[in-house]
């Protein structure tokens, strides 16, 4: 079989995934080990990671969980695809101090990142079906996976009226105000798309002028971008409560979706787990059924339930680059596939007076 | 502070109560052990050590050293006194201090506390949850009661500083342990005048010359003292390794020098152990993993049999050291320029600088490189309380100098 063949093929059973058919434990074993060997007979980078494990198209991980876990800095400093990326049909970029610093994800169609996406942002954040007016507080750049995925949501589930209003990543608060104030007054609830620097800035300049805004009933916000450190769930709860009470949603209905460049499908809060509704409660992430999160110790192995560790993820989506990722997020594996994000710097800082990692490199946004 | 709290007393009630402290089964120190593990989460032998390298060295002779090579001696403190040009000139205590501790180190505070209070000063530590300070401080009030009113400690349950935070607005000195954000947010709430020492975080670098590894013994002494200061603080402190630079063409290459520290660091973590290996390590090894299989000639991994320290021998210079826990980047180099650019490209501001033998060379490469320890493997988180910390002088910032022609 050549290589498009063998690819239309993984391409047609990962997209089945996606849509919904059914996809157990086993048949999620089977198509990564089978995206696998796709990719170290296609991936030349890849394939030269996984043999440092034994692993080739011969020797195969014993399960998902054994495929090797290409980190992050791969995709910064190799071309991580399994096809010609002359060819690539789209290109996302991490963000990073410079260009040469920045990680790049090669697409070879965007048949699978569109449907992952859609259908991803649909069970996430539309399970009621809402028709809505996206206004979005992301980067728009060509490049940005995030612009990318909010264009398109906005373009098949939006009422054609969507608005940016991130600028250069500056925010131009008056097209936002009179934008949100339309759809209020066109009856129309929206969905307010950002990242958390973004809403942060949002907040402020909302406070600075006192401005309190109202929306539909049935309007929502998506936050991303994360946030740091320890201080996390103080911090959300602070943006989440203020969020809510400049926009007049419910922090109920504010959803943090995390994702990655170098992945193709999206984590979002899972709010009917757990207790997660509060401005401060814990927040439980989730995956759709074709990814599912490995937390590991320092021995790279799946911590127990309740414990801390690294994230990786096993995204099906991920045909045409590496199908397991290493990220440097720490989270607290929970029940069931889920995890509560920590980020980067959960474990930087609680001891020790020495320089860390922050101190010296500034985070970089995935978007 | 009232006048009968003379200098000698304060200082013999210092050193009495330090010596007090410095007895691994003094009560309160038993108690505090505990709270302070549970706080970092390091092991008890390396609270152990932290509390003997706070207390042991806090002796008279020590302090009136630090007092009469910083001041002219103790009675700069208690009167006019003749000094350098013809004048006479009396130390007073520059007033308030208040000191405010890193939330993540061990009594850090306890060294500016002493000086200050020496000076005549009266102090407020914001403490950490574990109260040693505040602890020390009830013991200080055994041996003088008078202290008491001028050696206090508050619970600090860490973060930044409040604005509303009246010790710190109304302070004469302080003394801030922390991050830069944090330590300029403090100094934004000081007064006009007051007197502000900042202590940031640091970062502490390794220098191997040839000389230094002509033979098996030379290396395996730099290697014990080397795996000694790895694995103190699991590498955290300022005064931790953090990275190691080793000059190619030596008997002893860097590989051969690594297989030797990785066996020293495994003896190291016998006496002090890790609790919990950090999951970071996990991606930042797959990094290393990456670039392995990427380049003939990648970064080599030494490991403990229990995964607990990680040398990486040649990582790409492009990099900053990881900063994780026990975790050691090696760099080979032609010479100390090469290390100067490392420094110098990756911004690294230098608490120590650590070789296998200290001489002129070798302090020379340190102090250009911005350190201001510079000591021998195995020593370089046992600075004497006399030495300056952070470059300054202990007492000096605690004193007014008032002169009379």
């Amino acid at each position: 079989m050549s290589r498009h063949a063998e690819a239309a093929a993984l391409d047609a059973r990962i997209l089945a995934a996606i849509e919904g058919r059914a996809l157990d434990d086993a048949g999620f074993d089977a198509l990564a080990r089978d995206l696998f060997v796709h990719q170290v007979r296609y991936n030349p980078v890849y394939a030269k990671y996984a043999a440092t494990f034994g692993f080739d198209e011969r020797t195969l991980p014993p399960d998902w969980r054994a495929i090797p876990a290409l980190p992050t800095v791969a995709f910064k400093e190799a071309t991580v695809a399994a096809f010609d990326v002359t060819n690539a049909a789209l290109r996302f970029e991490t963000s990073g101090t410079t260009a040469a610093e920045s990680g790049k994800h090669y697409f070879e169609t965007p048949a699978l990142y569109d449907a992952a996406l859609l259908a991803g942002f649909d069970r996430a954040m539309l399970a009621d079906g809402a028709a809505l007016r996206y206004l979005l507080l992301v980067p728009r750049r060509n490049t940005s996976s995030l612009g990318y995925m909010m264009r398109k949501v906005s373009a098949e589930r939006g009422d054609g009226r969507t608005g940016w209003f991130l600028v250069d990543d500056a925010l131009e608060l008056d097209r936002f105000l009179d934008a949100i104030r339309a759809a209020y007054d066109a009856r129309v609830p929206v969905c307010v798309a950002g990242t958390a620097f973004a809403f942060v800035a949002l907040v402020a300049a909302l406070g600075s002028r006192g401005i309190a805004l109202r929306a539909r009933p049935g309007s929502r916000i998506m936050e991303t971008g994360g946030f740091k450190g320890r201080t996390q769930s103080v911090e959300r709860g602070v943006l989440y409560a203020t969020l809510s009470q400049r926009l007049g949603i419910s922090t109920e209905r504010i959803v943090a979706e995390y994702g990655m460049t170098e992945l193709s499908s999206q984590y979002y809060d899972d709010l009917t787990f757990g207790a997660s509704t509060g401005p401060n409660a814990e927040r439980f992430k989730a995956g759709p059924p074709w990814m599912r999160p490995l937390v590991v110790g320092a021995d790279g192995r799946e911590v127990p339930v309740g414990e801390i560790g690294a994230l990786r993820h096993v995204d099906l989506a991920n045909r045409a680059s590496a199908v397991a990722i290493a990220t440097e997020d720490l989270a607290v594996r929970a029940l069931d596939g889920r995890f509560v994000l920590l980020g980067r710097d959960a474990e930087a800082r609680l001891r020790g007076c020495s320089l860390d990692s922050e101190d010296l490199i500034a985070p970089t946004r995935q978007a | 502070m009232k006048a009968a709290l003379r200098s000698s007393a304060l200082v013999r009630a210092v050193t009495d109560a330090a010596g007090r402290w410095a007895d691994a089964d003094f009560p309160p120190r038993v108690r505090i052990t505990g709270a302070i593990a549970s706080r970092t989460g390091y092991s008890t032998p390396v609270v152990e050590y932290a509390l003997d390298r706070l207390f042991v060295p806090l002796d008279a002779a020590t302090l009136e050293s630090v007092l009469a090579e910083e001041l002219g001696g103790l009675e700069a403190l208690e009167g006019f006194v003749p000094r350098a040009g013809g004048i006479r000139a009396r130390a007073y205590p520059v007033g308030r201090v208040a000191i405010v501790s890193s939330e993540t180190t061990i009594g850090v505070a306890l060294a500016p506390a002493v000086f200050a209070l020496c000076a005549g000063c009266s102090v407020l530590v914001k403490d950490r949850e574990d109260a040693l300070i505040g602890a020390f401080f009830a013991t200080l009030a055994e041996e003088y009661p008078e202290l008491r009113a001028v050696a206090r400690a508050e619970h600090w349950t860490g973060g930044d500083a409040s604005p509303s935070d009246q010790a710190l607005r109304f302070a004469d000195a302080v003394v801030a342990f922390g991050r830069d954000a944090t330590l300029a947010e403090i100094r934004g709430l000081l007064r006009p005048g007051a007197r502000f020492v900042g202590y940031g975080h640091r970062a502490t670098i390794g220098y191997l010359a040839r000389g230094s590894l002509d033979d098996e013994a030379s290396a395996r002494r730099a290697a014990r003292g080397a795996a000694r200061d790895l694995v103190l603080y699991d590498g955290e402190g300022c005064m931790s390794l953090h990275a190691l630079f080793v000059e190619r063409g030596a008997t002893i290459d860097a590989e051969r020098f690594a297989a030797t520290l990785i066996e020293e660091v495994e003896t190291a973590a016998v006496e002090f152990p890790i609790v919990r290996i950090d999951p970071r390590i996990s991606p930042y090894l797959a990094g290393v993993a990456f670039r392995s299989a990427l380049g003939a000639g990648g970064p080599r991994v030494f490991r403990t049999s229990g995964g607990d320290a990680t040398l990486v021998v040649d990582p790409p210079h492009r990099h900053a050291p990881p900063f994780l826990p026990r975790v050691l980047p090696i760099y080979t180099v032609e010479g100390p320029s090469e290390c100067e650019e490392y420094v110098r490209s990756h911004g690294l501001p230098l608490e120590a600088f650590g070789t296998g033998d200290v001489d002129d060379a070798m302090r020379a490469l340190g102090a250009a490189l911005g350190a201001v320890r510079i000591a021998r493997f195995g020593e370089l988180q046992a600075p004497s309380p006399s030495l300056p910390h952070g470059g300054r002088a202990r007492v000096s910032d605690f004193v007014r100098w008032v002169a009379s022609d």
